[in-house]
C-alpha cells in the first residue's frame, strides 16, 4: 500500500516536471536563469538584494504595459501606442492632482482612464473603421504623443504630492511598490487568459479567427475588449513611472513599445497569433531588465549596449523556436 | 467582409478636411513677418526658456514667432522641418542643429531663397548664416572639466574615478561637451571608468545613475552630460543621495543643465556645480536680430572671432554652485 502510494505520488511530480518543462516560456526562463548566474559570477554588485529589488521594480512597468500588449497580440493585432499611451496617462494623473486639484486617488483613476479610452478607441478603429491594428495604433502613437505635447505645452508637470510618489517609489513589506502592483496584476491577468471562457476565446481568435467568429463569438467585442485592457495597462504603467520620477513628463514612453513588444515576443509569443503567456512576458521583461542592469554593472560602452540587446533578443527566441521545433519533431 | 459605408467616409474626410483648414487658418500669418524657431526636439525641457525667450521678443517686436521641431532629435528630420519652411517662404529661421554638416546644405538653400537663417545653442558654421546666438557646447565641457578640476584642487590621490552620463551615442552638441570635458581632464588625475548613454530618456538616465552607482560605491565623481536625472525629484535618486551624503567631501557631481527642478538637488547637496547655457537670451537675442536684418537693419551685439564665420553673440552662461543657487535659479 505504501509504495503504491509513492508511486502515484512520484508520478504526480514527475508530471509537475514535465509540464514546467514544457511550458511555452521555459526555454527562455533558462535563458534568464543563465545570465543570472553567469552576473552572479562575474559581478559582485549584482548579488546584493537592493540591486535585485531595483532591476524588478525598473522592469515593472515594461511588464505591466508588456501583459497589456500580450493579450493583443495573442488576438493576431499589434498595438504601437503602448508608449505614447503610457505617457499621455501618466501625464493626465499628474495634471489631475497638480493642475485640477484632484485628491489622489481620482487622480490616479483619470489616468488609468484615459489609457483605458484610448485603447478602446483603437479598438473602434480596428473593429469598425476596418483599419489594420498596425495602422491604426500607428495613427494613435503619433496622435496621443502629440497630445503629450499639447496638453503640457512641452513641460513637464511638477509639484506632485508626496503621497503619489508611494506608486512608483513606496515600499511594501521592504518590497518596492511596482513589484506589488505587477504581481497583482500578473496574477489577475493569468487567470483571466487561462481560467475564464473570455480568456479562452481569447486564444481562441488569435488561433483562428474566421473559425472563432462563426462559432458564435463576437469576435469584434473580444477585440474591443483587448486593446481597451491594453490601454488601461500602458496606462498603469504610466502612472507608476510618472510616480518613480515624480513628474508628468510628456516625453515618456517614447519608444518603449518596442521593449514591451520585445519583452512579449522574448516570452514565447507568436506575433501571427494564438499563443503567448503572462509568465513569458514576465520573463521577458526580466530577461530585459537583468540585461539593461548587467550592460551598466559591466561598464560596457554605450555604443554595444543596444547591438547586445539585439542579439539576447535574436538568441532567446531561437532557443524557444529550437525548441519548438524538437516539440514538433517528436510528436 | 463587410463594405464600408460610403457615409462614413464621408463623414470622416469632412471631419478631417474642417481640421485641416481650422489648422491652417490658425497657422496663417496674414503678411505679417513670421520667424520660426526649430530647436533639436520637440519636448526636450532644454529649450523650453528659449521658447519663452522667442515668444517675449515676438511679442516686443510685434513678429509672429513660430516653435517647429521634429519628434526626435535627428538631423534629418530637422532637414525636412527646413525643407517645409522654405516651402512655405517664412521670413527667417532660428535653428539648433542636430549636426552641423547635415543641415548645412538646406541651411545654405534656405539662405539662397530669400529667408534670414541663424544658429543658436548648436551651431552650422559652414552653412552661410550670418550670425549665432548661445555658448559653444564644447566650450560648455571645458567649463565642466575646470569645475572638475576645481573640486579635487589639492587632492593628493593617484587616481580619481570619474564616471560621465551622455545621451544619444554620437549626438553633435553631447559629444561636443564630452569632448570639452575630456580635454580639459587630460593629464589630471582623473580618470573616466565609465560611459553610459540615456538616450536623452530621463527615465534610463535614473536607472544608469542609481545601477552604477550601487554598483560602485567607491566611484568618486559624476559628470552628466546633460542635466536629465535632475528633471525629476530627489526621492527617485537614493543610491545618488546616499552615496553623495556619505563623503560629500570626496564624492563630487558636476553637471550641465540647470533647471528649476535642480533646486531640490542644491537643497539635499546632491550637486556641486551645474553649468548652465542662457537659452532664454538665445531665444530673444535670435528672434530680436533676424528681425533686425529682416527689416534691413543690423546684428546688435554680435563680434567677430577669428576663423569663426558671421558674427558671435555670447549669450554666457551660469555657473551655479551650493553657495548662490538661491540666487541663480530664481533669477532665471
Amino acid at each position: 500500500m505504501k509504495s503504491e502510494k509513492k508511486s502515484i505520488s512520484n508520478t504526480g511530480f514527475s508530471r509537475i516536471i514535465k509540464q514546467v518543462i514544457h511550458a511555452p516560456s521555459f526555454s527562455v526562463f533558462i535563458v534568464m536563469v543563465l545570465m543570472c548566474v553567469l552576473m552572479y559570477i562575474v559581478s559582485p554588485p549584482f548579488r546584493s538584494v537592493n540591486n535585485l529589488l531595483s532591476i524588478a521594480k525598473n522592469f515593472s512597468a515594461y511588464a505591466i504595459a508588456g501583459i497589456g500588449v500580450t493579450m493583443v497580440i495573442i488576438t493576431g493585432g499589434i498595438d504601437l501606442s503602448i508608449g505614447s499611451i503610457f505617457g499621455f496617462s501618466g501625464v493626465i494623473a499628474a495634471m489631475g492632482m497638480v493642475e485640477f486639484g484632484l485628491p489622489l486617488m481620482p487622480a490616479v483613476l483619470l489616468g488609468i482612464l484615459t489609457g483605458t479610452a484610448l485603447g478602446l478607441i483603437n479598438g473602434l478603429f480596428i473593429v469598425k473603421l476596418k483599419l489594420p491594428p498596425f495602422i491604426a495604433t500607428l495613427g494613435m502613437l503619433s496622435i496621443v504623443r502629440s497630445l503629450c505635447y499639447i496638453t503640457t505645452e512641452g513641460y513637464p508637470v511638477t509639484g506632485l504630492g508626496k503621497e503619489f510618489l508611494f506608486f512608483g517609489q513606496g515600499y511594501i513589506l521592504s518590497i518596492p511598490t511596482p513589484i506589488w502592483l505587477l504581481a497583482v496584476i500578473a496574477i489577475i491577468f493569468s487567470i483571466f487568459l487561462n481560467k475564464t471562457v473570455t480568456g479562452r476565446r481569447i486564444y481562441a481568435l488569435g488561433g483562428n479567427e474566421e473559425a472563432t467568429r462563426i462559432s458564435g463569438i463576437n469576435t469584434d467585442r473580444l477585440k474591443i475588449l483587448v486593446y481597451s485592457l491594453g490601454g488601461c495597462m500602458y496606462g498603469i504603467a504610466g502612472i507608476i513611472t510618472a510616480s518613480k520620477l515624480g513628474i508628468g513628463q510628456p516625453t515618456a514612453g517614447n519608444g518603449y513599445e518596442l521593449d514591451a513588444i520585445a519583452a512579449v515576443v522574448i516570452g514565447g509569443a507568436s506575433l501571427s497569433g494564438g499563443v503567448g503567456t503572462v509568465i513569458g512576458t514576465l520573463v521577458g521583461a526580466a530577461i530585459m531588465g537583468i540585461l539593461r542592469n548587467a550592460l551598466v554593472l559591466l561598464s560596457i560602452k554605450s555604443h554595444w549596449q543596444q547591438f547586445i540587446i539585439g542579439c539576447v533578443i535574436i538568441i532567446a527566441v531561437t532557443f524557444d523556436q529550437l525548441r519548438k521545433s524538437n516539440k514538433l519533431a517528436k510528436v | 467582409m463587410r463594405s464600408f459605408p460610403m457615409k462614413k467616409m464621408l463623414l470622416i474626410t469632412t471631419i478631417f478636411t474642417l481640421l485641416a483648414c481650422s489648422l491652417y487658418a490658425a497657422g496663417s500669418t496674414d503678411g505679417e513677418v513670421v520667424i520660426v524657431v526649430v530647436p533639436q526636439q520637440l519636448g526636450n525641457i532644454v529649450f523650453l526658456p528659449a521658447k519663452e525667450g522667442a515668444e517675449q521678443a515676438g511679442k516686443d517686436l510685434g513678429v509672429k514667432v513660430q516653435w517647429m521641431a521634429p519628434v526626435k532629435a535627428e538631423a534629418q528630420l530637422q532637414v525636412e522641418v527646413i525643407e517645409g519652411l522654405i516651402e512655405r517662404k517664412v521670413d527667417g529661421i532660428a535653428i539648433s542643429c542636430n549636426h552641423p554638416d547635415a543641415l548645412k546644405d538646406v541651411l545654405a538653400r534656405a539662405i539662397s531663397e530669400g529667408i534670414v537663417v541663424s544658429t543658436f545653442d548648436a551651431d552650422s558654421p559652414e552653412c552661410g548664416r550670418p550670425f549665432y546666438a548661445g555658448t559653444e557646447n564644447y566650450q560648455a565641457g571645458v567649463i565642466c572639466g575646470e569645475e572638475m578640476l576645481k573640486q579635487y584642487e589639492g587632492n593628493n590621490k593617484s587616481s580619481i574615478s570619474v564616471a560621465i552620463l551622455e545621451g544619444i551615442p554620437g549626438a553633435f552638441d553631447i559629444e561636443s561637451r564630452k569632448k570639452g570635458f575630456l580635454d580639459t581632464i587630460k593629464g589630471s588625475n582623473l580618470k573616466v571608468v565609465y560611459v553610459g548613454a540615456c538616450d536623452d530618456d530621463v527615465d534610463k538616465s535614473v536607472t544608469i545613475v542609481e545601477d552604477y552607482t550601487r554598483a560602485n560605491p567607491d566611484l568618486d565623481a559624476w559628470f552628466m552630460a546633460g542635466g536629465w536625472p535632475y528633471i525629476v525629484q530627489p526621492g527617485a535618486l537614493p543610491e545618488m543621495t546616499k552615496w553623495k551624503q556619505s563623503d560629500p567631501e570626496n564624492h563630487k557631481v558636476v553637471t550641465m543643465d540647470v533647471f528649476s527642478s535642480s533646486i531640490a538637488f542644491f537643497d539635499e547637496g546632491l550637486i556641486d556645480v551645474a553649468v548652465g547655457q542662457n537659452f532664454y537670451s538665445m531665444g530673444y537675442l535670435s528672434v530680436e536680430n533676424l528681425y533686425n536684418l529682416i527689416s534691413g537693419g543690423e546684428v546688435e551685439g554680435g563680434m567677430k572671432k577669428e576663423g569663426f564665420p558671421g558674427l558671435f553673440i555670447d549669450t554666457g552662461g551660469q555657473i551655479v554652485t551650493p553657495a548662490n543657487y538661491k540666487d541663480e535659479i530664481a533669477a532665471e
